[in-house]
C-alpha cells in the first residue's frame, strides 16, 4: 500500500503528518539561520522566532565572520575544501581498487605471517629504540619495513596454521574503524612530530592531514564499494577478458563506469566524513591547514557562547555539503546497469 | 585449422571433482553442442576452453596451440553469454568495436568491421542505441556481433537463447545456424535444451556428471542411444521404459521380452543376434511415444492404464502407466480415449530399444 492510494480524510492526515515531520526536521536549520542574523542582545533576551516581527535582523555576525575578525575564515574554508575534495577523491580511488581486488580475486594470507608482522614490528621498534639506541622515527621505519618484508616473504612459504581469506581481510579493514579515533589520533600526532624531527614536516601540512584522512576513509570506502562491485554481473568482465581487454582497462573502462552510482555515493559519504571531521584536524593542524569544524568550535571557546557567530559559521560549513549532495544526487540515479544482462 | 582438443582434462573445485578425465576432439568448422542436465559440467567444460576456468589437469589445444595455461584473451575465442553481458554504458557500435579499440585497431577498420557485423545481424538501425533500449533478441545479436568482429578461431556459446521467449528462440536458432554456414568457424555451443541441441548441431555431446555419455550426430543419438541416460534425455516427450526380462523362446532361436504380468513381446529376428548378452537377464525395453501409433495387427501391444490425455492437435498424448512404469503413448487425435481407461497400445517392434538393467548400456549399438 502506498500513500498515493489513500482516499478522503486519510490522505489529509498523511499529509499533515508529513508536514509535521518536515517542520520537525527543518526547525534546527531554521533556528541556526535566524540566530545568525540576531544581535547578541536578541539571542540572550529569550526565544524569538520570526525576523522583522519578533526581532530586527542584523548582519553583525556575518560581517564579523567574513571580515576575518573571527579567525582566518577564507583560509579555513579553502583548506577544508582542498583537503576534503582531494582526500575523498584519493580514498575513493584507492579504496575502489582494493575493493575490486577483494571481490574478484582470491587472497590467502597465513595467520602466522600476520603474527610475524606484529612481533617483528613491535620487537624491532623496541630493539631499535632501547637496545640499539636509535631515534623513535628511525626505529619505527626500520621495524615496519623489516616486518613487512618478512611477512610478505613468509606468506610465500609453506607455513602451518590457519589461512585467512578475503572476508578476513575485509574485516581487518573495517576493524580499523571500531576503536575510538582518539587512540589513533594521538599516536598519529606523535608519529607525525617524530617525522617532523627527521625533516618531513607532517603536522599542520596538507600532506599530513590528507594522508590521515585517506587512511581513515579507506575502510568505509572498501566496505561500501565491495558491495557495489559484488553486485556487478561478472559475465560482463569475463566477456571483456575473453576479448583480450587488459585487467586495468576492464577496471577503468568497464567496471568503474558501471558502478558510477556507487562511486558517487561513496565519494559523498567520504566527503561528508572528511568535511565534518574534528578530532584529527584538532590534533594534526594548528593554523595554516585548520578546517571548518575547528573554526566553528572555536567560536564557542574564545569569548564564551556566542551563538550568533557559531550559527553563521555552522551555516557556512553546512551549505557546501548541501550543494554538493544536490549536484551529485542527480548522478547517483540507479538503472545504470540496465541492458548489461537479462 | 582450428580444431579444439581436450585431452584427459579434469576439473575440481577444492576436493569436489566436477569433471573426471575428459577427452573430446572438436573438428575444424564443426558445430558441436554440449548438452545435459544442469550441473553436468557442460558449462565448466566450455569455460575451460575459454580459459575462464583453469583445468586442474590435462591439456587443451586450439588448432596446434597448447592453450591449457594461456589466459582467456590470448586464446582467440569469442564467447556469447546466456545473459548477454553487454557493456551497459556503451552504445551498440561501441560494444561491438570495444575489443578492437582496446587492441589499437585503426578507426576505419573498426567502423568497417562494426558495419559488417551490423549488416550480418540486422543491427544497422540500432548502432547508436544503448543496450537498455534494445529487446532481448537484439541484445543477444549485439553480443554475437561482438563475438564476430573478433574473427575468432572458435565461437563459444553458453546457453545464448535461454533468456529469450520461445518464438524468438526458434528464430535465433536458425540465425545462428546460418551464421555458422556463412562464417565457417568452429562452434562449441552449450545448452540444456535437447531440442536446441538436436536442431543445431553437427554433433551432439551428451554429458552427465562430468562424463560424456555419447557424442554423435543428432539422428544417431535418436535412433541408437548408447545407454539409458541418452535414451531418456534425447527426444520429447521422452522414451518410455518398461522393465522385464529377455527369454529364449523355445528352441526356434527366437527371443521374447516378458514384462511383469503382461503378454510377452516377440523380438524381431533381425534384432535377436544383438541381444544374446541380455538373454535371461533383467532388461529395460525402451520405446518412444511416437512409435506407438501404427495399429498394425501384427504388432505386439502393451496394456496402458491412462491417467491423463494431452491433445496436441496433430496427435494426442495418453499419459499413464504400463504395469509399474510410467508410459506415454502417442495416439490418434480422433481417438476417444478418456482418463481412467485401460487401452492396448501397439508397439512398433522395429523401433524397440533394449538396455541391460544392471549397467544401463544399450544392447543393439550397431543398428
Amino acid at each position: 500500500m502506498s500513500v498515493r492510494d489513500l482516499k478522503g480524510s486519510g490522505r489529509w492526515w498523511a499529509l499533515a503528518g508529513c508536514l509535521l515531520w518536515l517542520a520537525f526536521t527543518f526547525f534546527p536549520l531554521y533556528w541556526v539561520a535566524i540566530t545568525s542574523f540576531k544581535s547578541p542582545l536578541g539571542v540572550v533576551g529569550g526565544p524569538t522566532y520570526i525576523p522583522f516581527v519578533d526581532f530586527d535582523p542584523t548582519l553583525t555576525a556575518w560581517s564579523e565572520l567574513l571580515s576575518g575578525a573571527r579567525g582566518q575564515f577564507y583560509n579555513t574554508f579553502i583548506a577544508s575544501t582542498i583537503i576534503g575534495l582531494s582526500a575523498s577523491v584519493l580514498a575513493t580511488f584507492i579504496g575502489s581498487m582494493a575493493a575490486y581486488a577483494l571481490v574478484r580475486f582470491t587472497f590467502e594470507v597465513k595467520l602466522l605471517s600476520g603474527v610475524i608482522f606484529v612481533v617483528v614490528a613491535f620487537g624491532g621498534y623496541l630493539l631499535g629504540r632501547h637496545v640499539l639506541g636509535y631515534g623513535q622515527a628511525i626505529s619505527l621505519i626500520f621495524a615496519f619495513v623489516a616486518a613487512l618484508a618478512l611477512a610478505i616473504g613468509s606468506s610465500r612459504m609453506k607455513l602451518p596454521g590457519p589461512l585467512l581469506g578475503n572476508d578476513d581481510i575485509v574485516f581487518w579493514f573495517v576493524s580499523q574503524r571500531m576503536f575510538p579515533p582518539i587512540v589513533a589520533a594521538f599516536a598519529l600526532f606523535l608519529m607525525y612530530t617524530e617525522m617532523g624531527k627527521l625533516g618531513f614536516k607532517l603536522v599542520d601540512t596538507y600532506t599530513g592531514l590528507t594522508f590521515a584522512y585517506v587512511a581513515f576513509s579507506l575502510p568505509i570506502v572498501i566496505w561500501l564499494m565491495r558491495d557495489f562491485f559484488a553486485a556487478l554481473p561478472v559475465e560482463v568482465e569475463e566477456a571483456a577478458m575473453v576479448d583480450n581487454v587488459p585487467s586495468w582497462r576492464i577496471f577503468f573502462g568497464i567496471v568503474l563506469p558501471m558502478s558510477k552510482p556507487g562511486l558517487i555515493a561513496t565519494f559523498m559519504i567520504t566527503l561528508a566524513f572528511v568535511w565534518n571531521e574534528f578530532l584529527f584536524a584538532l590534533f594534526l593542524t594548528s593554523s595554516k591547514w585548520q578546517t571548518l569544524p575547528i573554526l566553528v568550535a572555536g567560536q564557542n571557546s574564545q569569548r564564551g557562547d556566542e551563538w550568533w557567530s557559531i550559527s553563521a559559521a555552522a551555516l557556512v560549513a553546512i551549505i557546501p555539503m548541501v550543494v554538493m549532495a544536490g549536484i551529485l544526487s542527480r548522478l547517483m540515479r540507479s538503472g545504470l546497469l540496465l541492458g548489461a544482462i537479462k | 585449422m582450428s580444431q579444439v582438443c581436450l585431452d584427459q582434462v579434469t576439473k575440481s573445485f577444492g576436493s569436489v571433482a566436477v569433471i573426471p578425465p575428459l577427452d573430446l576432439v572438436i573438428a575444424d568448422k564443426e558445430f558441436v553442442v554440449l548438452v545435459g542436465p544442469s550441473g553436468c559440467g557442460k558449462t565448466t567444460t566450455l569455460r575451460m576452453i575459454a580459459g575462464l576456468e583453469q583445468a586442474t589437469s590435462g591439456e587443451i589445444r586450439i588448432g596446434e596451440r597448447d592453450v591449457t595455461t594461456l589466459r582467456p584473451g590470448l586464446r582467440n575465442c569469442s564467447m556469447v553469454f546466456q545473459n548477454y553481458a553487454l557493456y551497459p554504458h556503451m552504445t551498440v557500435a561501441e560494444n561491438i568495436g570495444y575489443g578492437m579499440k582496446v587492441r589499437g585497431t585503426p578507426k576505419e577498420d573498426i567502423n568497417a568491421a562494426v558495419a559488417n557485423a551490423a549488416r550480418i545481424l540486422n543491427l544497422g538501425a540500432y548502432l547508436n542505441r544503448k543496450p537498455s533500449a534494445l529487446s532481448g533478441g537484439q541484445r543477444q545479436r549485439v553480443a554475437i556481433g561482438r563475438a564476430i568482429v573478433r574473427q575468432p578461431d572458435v565461437f563459444l556459446f553458453d546457453e545464448p537463447l535461454s533468456n529469450l521467449d520461445a518464438k524468438l528462440r526458434i528464430e535465433m536458432r536458425t540465425e545462428i545456424k546460418l551464421l555458422h554456414r556463412r562464417l565457417q568457424t568452429t562452434i562449441v555451443y552449450v545448452t540444456h535444451d535437447q531440442v536446441e541441441a538436436m536442431t543445431m548441431a553437427d554433433r551432439v555431446v551428451v554429458m552427465n556428471q562430468g562424463r560424456i555419455e555419447q557424442a554423435a550426430d543428432p539422428i544417431t543419438l535418436y535412433e541408437s542411444p548408447k545407454n539409458l541416460f541418452v535414451a531418456a534425455f534425447i527426444g520429447a516427450p521422452s522414451m518410455n521404459f518398461v522393465e522385464g526380462r529377455l527369454e529364449a523362446d523355445g528352441g526356434g532361436g527366437g527371443v521374447v521380452f516378458r514384462a511383469d504380468g503382461d503378454v510377452p513381446i516377440t523380438v524381431p529376428a533381425r534384432m535377436v543376434k544383438h541381444l544374446s548378452a541380455g538373454i535371461g537377464q533383467a532388461v529395460v525395453l525402451g520405446i518412444r511415444p511416437e512409435h506407438t501409433m501404427t495399429a498394425d495387427p501384427a504388432f505386439p501391444t502393451i496394456r496402458v492404464h491412462v491417467a491423463d490425455i494431452e491433445p496436441l492437435g496433430p496427435h494426442t498424448l495418453a499419459i499413464g502407466k504400463a504395469g509399474a512404469s510410467a508410459f506415454t503413448a502417442q495416439i490418434h487425435a480422433a481417438s476417444r480415449v478418456r482418463p481412467e481407461d485401460t487401452i492396448q497400445i501397439p508397439i512398433d517392434p522395429e523401433k524397440m530399444h533394449f538396455f541391460l538393467k544392471s549397467t544401463g548400456e544399450a544392447l543393439r549399438l550397431d543398428c
